[in-house]
């Protein structure tokens, strides 16, 4: 351990220890002008980060005073004041009876259902983005990146008004079946229990696969040519090419989206689930989030959804120390 | 490593503070309780625009046309209308707008709960310095006493007062409930009897056969269902109960003079039943195939092309697809009479209805909003503001005059709108569409059956008879023949006996505790979903192990606990109704 690096007590400790060993060069004279130089710098630093710490502060812990309602009985129209306190009443509840249990259990599996979907399909967009550098008319290119990202730029809303339109009992794809005389009766897409997380998760690579080649795009573009050059050069063709050079390259960029999708399991957001949700796939289809919406908000029961919504969250905690403890043993670093 | 330590130093207060932070408490004392009169000429008064929260709105913005004028031309005001049904979300705009504080000026809420904590929560006004000099309300204050009981002060006032009888329904021509299918196509068919619920499949599949296509090319489906309305249960199938003379009452069906509680879940219930039946009319392919996705509106404008054959509420097919020109040849929605229907009927509600009219706390000018209220509850008032579809008639001069004879009729003006379709209104009545000018609030607060002390006659005009003689049709006509010559469909129920009323007691249900509530709320989201799945089951097998599911599903959640409460309120209720019964009728 290093002096520069050393707390003012291990350096002491540092300095006290071998001092009989070997004439001391003077500790406390270093140390004190460095101190000045490095206090200065860090003041400037800290004013530097002092605006983000109050945005932390304000968007990131100060909501979190609004856990307070999960201890009480919380009537908008009382205000907390006038809100009965029941303290653990709603954490008890969700494990009060086996159904309830089996309900969380069902949606916890939903949510991680999808993630892992999402982590299993992560590598697609690498590999459009390969595809995509490979096309050499730029004008077909560009035009494909174009349509394959602006689905990326449409709601959930106006995606399910497209998939309404399509897969309806009544929609377009039923009436060509209907009329080509394939099928009599309509088939169910939409107010199905069936294949509910494959229909949700093509939902999403289409609106998002696009959007998530771009990073790739631009890694591809930050490869030095002059690797593609010598692979040429030591005659490998193009499918090599893209296997030994630009693959291995694109890892580190995917690696690290891959880390940060995982930080995210349990927050799968729920606008599209909220759109495409119904009665008939609403067993497979609620994920966390949209579990808290529609108790808190749909069922306007506000202390509940919170109770759900902090246990989430306590939950996020625990992963995040269990990934650290993993990359800890892993690379010897530790994000605390 | 001094800059983390700052950083601690700077979160760490921080952090204390969030303890700290504020919640908006309850406020608006009562400055004094000294009598104020209402009475003085407000349209000389300063222009003001209030914000109306309205439950039952469903527009949303500033109140134009016609009657927007005449609040203006009386009282200087404009009214803001706020209606969370236009916003959607459920609760989200009334809880957003009661956390801060403020609701609106003029609040238009459901008694009980919703009352009790605005009160308790300081969020309306106590009205009573104003109540002494609101005259027009006068003729009601055992209602609003009754309202404002175990509260200090006058902070409702009630809606849809009557001065009729409690055991007197509370509909005019049309019931509230009944079996209405296409009167044409039944026709068609000859006219077959229909015993019971059960039996109606065959009728309407033979319907459906008669007519595969409506109107515009698209398929006809004898049922179309919709989800939006769903509460307690699913809605479209709580309604053939109402033919039996059940209500709903949280989760018990509950019969008009309270001779039988059902749970709605049990495997005997006329909840299930009705789930039966349109289990059994999908399989015959009678149910229309989009009610799974569909919503009021989508459901509605199909009723409107003649797409659905049957209906269970007037206000549905009648009104959607009864056109004139319709009418006059003989096409339309009329009353089935099902042999062993007992149709149930709200009695008329001597204490009000289930809205109360309120003032925010916040209000700028409360002494004007208790003058309007006032004007409300006035003969004036009630014929311009309750002028919704089969309401009451609208202004005097514009909609009706009085004849020659004394006698109430409506104007050529009035004829164009109430029966053909709509008319604009004259400019000096303050322009525009007459159907885009009627008030929004979308209450009434005298019951539109009662008598206008002025006219002596009903407030609205489908009881006046110049009206009845003019609107006979050969679909009425056609209806009335088969049904023994009565004229109204709650005429050939009461002389059938095929009515049942439950006396109008108002009661209010207590609010539900906090664990009731959260029960409720998860045990009703998953009977709605097991409902949904049990009509659209694809074999006897599976709906069968759905039903058992639901009771499992439901019973797991806590239904039983609030089914117990729900017991109790459906029998407190009944005892109600008796005492109501016995004082008054």
């Amino acid at each position: 351990m290093s002096l520069t690096q050393g707390t003012p007590t291990t350096a002491e400790a540092n300095a006290a220890a071998p001092a009989k060993l070997r004439p001391a060069p003077d500790p406390r004279r270093r140390r004190g002008s460095r101190e000045v130089r490095s206090a200065q710098s860090s003041k400037t630093l800290f004013l530097m980060i002092l605006p983000f710490l109050v945005l932390i502060f304000l968007f990131s812990y100060l909501p979190l005073a609004g856990w307070v309602t999960a201890f009480y009985d919380y009537r908008p129209a009382l205000g907390m004041s006038g809100s009965e306190f029941v303290g653990f009443q709603w954490f008890e509840m969700l494990v009060s009876s086996p159904t309830q249990m089996q309900q969380i259990g069902q949606v916890l599996t939903n949510t991680l259902a999808m993630s892992f979907l999402g982590f299993a399909t992560s590598l697609l967009p690498v590999f459009f983005a390969m595809l995509l550098n490979e096309i050499r008319a730029p004008w077909f290119r560009n035009s494909v990146q174009t349509l394959t990202t602006l689905p990326n730029f449409i709601s959930w809303v106006l995606v399910y008004m497209i998939a309404f339109s399509l897969f309806s009992t009544s929609g377009l794809v039923n009436s060509v079946l209907h009329d080509s005389g394939l099928i009599t009766t309509p088939i169910k897409f939409l107010d199905t229990d069936q294949h509910v997380w494959l229909a949700m998760l093509l939902w999403s690579l289409w609106k998002g696969l696009g959007w998530g080649a771009i990073l790739y795009l631009a890694a591809i573009a930050a490869i030095d040519p002059a690797l593609y050059e010598s692979a040429r050069i030591d005659g490998a063709g193009r499918f090599q090419i893209m296997r030994y050079i630009t693959f291995p390259h694109l890892m580190p960029t995917y690696v690290v989206l891959l880390v940060l999708s995982i930080a995210n399991m349990l927050n799968n957001g729920m606008e599209q689930y909220y759109v495409f949700q119904n009665a008939f796939n609403k067993e497979y289809i609620q994920v966390l989030d949209l579990y808290v919406y529609n108790i808190g908000i749909t069922g306007n029961s506000l202390s509940m959804a919170t109770a759900i919504g902090m246990l989430k969250s306590l939950i996020s905690v625990l992963l995040l120390v269990a990934a650290n403890a993993v990359a800890k043993r892993a690379r010897g670093t530790s994000i605390i | 490593m001094k800059s983390r330590k700052a950083a601690a130093i700077l979160v760490a207060p921080l952090v204390g503070a969030l303890s700290l932070t504020a919640c908006s408490g309850p406020g608006g004392e009562n400055e004094s309780t000294e009598a104020v009169s209402i009475d003085q000429d407000w349209s000389q008064a300063d222009p003001i625009t209030v914000d109306v929260f309205s439950g039952l709105a469903n527009y949303m913005g500033i109140q134009s046309g016609w009657f927007g004028k005449i609040v203006e031309d009386k009282f200087n005001m404009e009214l803001n209308i706020i209606a969370p049904n236009v916003a959607g979300g459920g609760d989200t705009l009334y809880n957003t707008r009661v956390s801060g504080g403020d609701l609106g000026d003029l609040v238009i809420v459901d008694k009980g709960q919703q009352m009790d904590e605005l009160i308790q929560g300081g969020l309306l006004l106590d009205a009573s310095r104003y109540y002494e000099s609101m005259e027009n309300v006068a003729p009601f204050d055992p209602a609003v006493e009754k309202l404002n009981e175990g509260s200090d002060g006058v902070y409702g006032f009630p809606t849809a007062v009557s001065t009729l009888l409690p055991t007197e329904p509370s509909e005019g021509l049309e019931p509230t409930f009944g079996a209405y299918l296409r009167w044409d196509l039944y026709g068609e068919i000859g006219y077959p009897d229909v015993s019971t619920l059960e039996d109606l499949l065959p009728v309407l599949q033979e319907m459906q056969r008669a007519q595969p296509e409506a109107e515009n090319g698209q398929p006809t489906y004898a049922i179309s269902l919709f989800g939006d309305w769903d509460g307690n249960m699913m809605v479209t199938a709580k309604q053939p109960a109402t033919l039996y003379g059940y209500d709903e009452l949280g989760f018990v069906l509950a019969a008009a003079d309270g001779s039988d509680y059902q749970s709605i879940i049990d495997s005997d219930s006329e909840y299930v039943r009705a789930l039966r039946f349109y289990f059994d009319a999908n399989q015959m392919g009678l149910v229309d195939p989009e009610s799974t996705t569909q919503n009021y509106d989508t459901m509605f404008s199909k009723y409107q092309n003649g797409q659905v054959l049957l209906a269970w509420w007037p206000w549905l097919g009648q009104s959607a697809y009864n056109t004139e020109e319709r009418m006059a040849e003989g096409k339309g929605f009329e009353l089935l009479p099902l042999d062993d229907q007992k149709v149930f009927s709200y009695g008329a509600e001597v204490y009000g209805g289930q809205q109360i009219l309120g003032i925010g706390s916040g209000a700028e000018d409360p002494e004007r909003l208790a003058a309007f209220i006032d004007w409300l509850y006035s003969p004036e008032g009630v014929m311009a503001n309750s002028s919704q579809t089969m309401g009451s008639a609208g202004p005097e001069g514009l909609t009706w005059e009085l004849g020659d004879d004394g006698e109430p009729a409506l104007t050529d003006f009035g004829r164009q709108v109430f029966l053909e379709g709509g008319a604009d209104v004259p400019a000096e009545w303050g322009g525009g569409a007459y159907e885009d000018g009627v008030s929004a609030l979308n209450i009434n607060t005298v019951l539109p059956k009662d008598v206008n002390p002025e006219i002596d006659s009903p407030y609205s005009y489908t009881y006046w008879p110049s009206y009845q003689e003019s609107v006979a049709n050969p679909l009425t006509e056609d209806w009335s023949s088969r049904v023994g010559g009565a004229t109204t469909a709650m005429e050939y129920l009461e002389t059938a006996g095929e009515l049942i009323v439950a006396p109008g007691a108002s009661y209010v249900a207590p609010p539900d505790g906090s664990e009731i509530e959260a029960n409720r709320n998860q045990a009703k989201a998953a009977i709605i979903e097991h409902s949904w799945k049990m009509v659209f089951a694809k074999d006897e097998a599976e709906f069968e192990s759905l039903l058992t599911s639901m009771q499992n599903t439901a019973n797991g959640l806590g239904y039983e606990a609030v089914l117990e409460f729900d017991m109790a309120n459906a029998q407190a209720q009944n005892e109600s109704r008796e005492a109501v019964a016995a004082e008054f009728g």
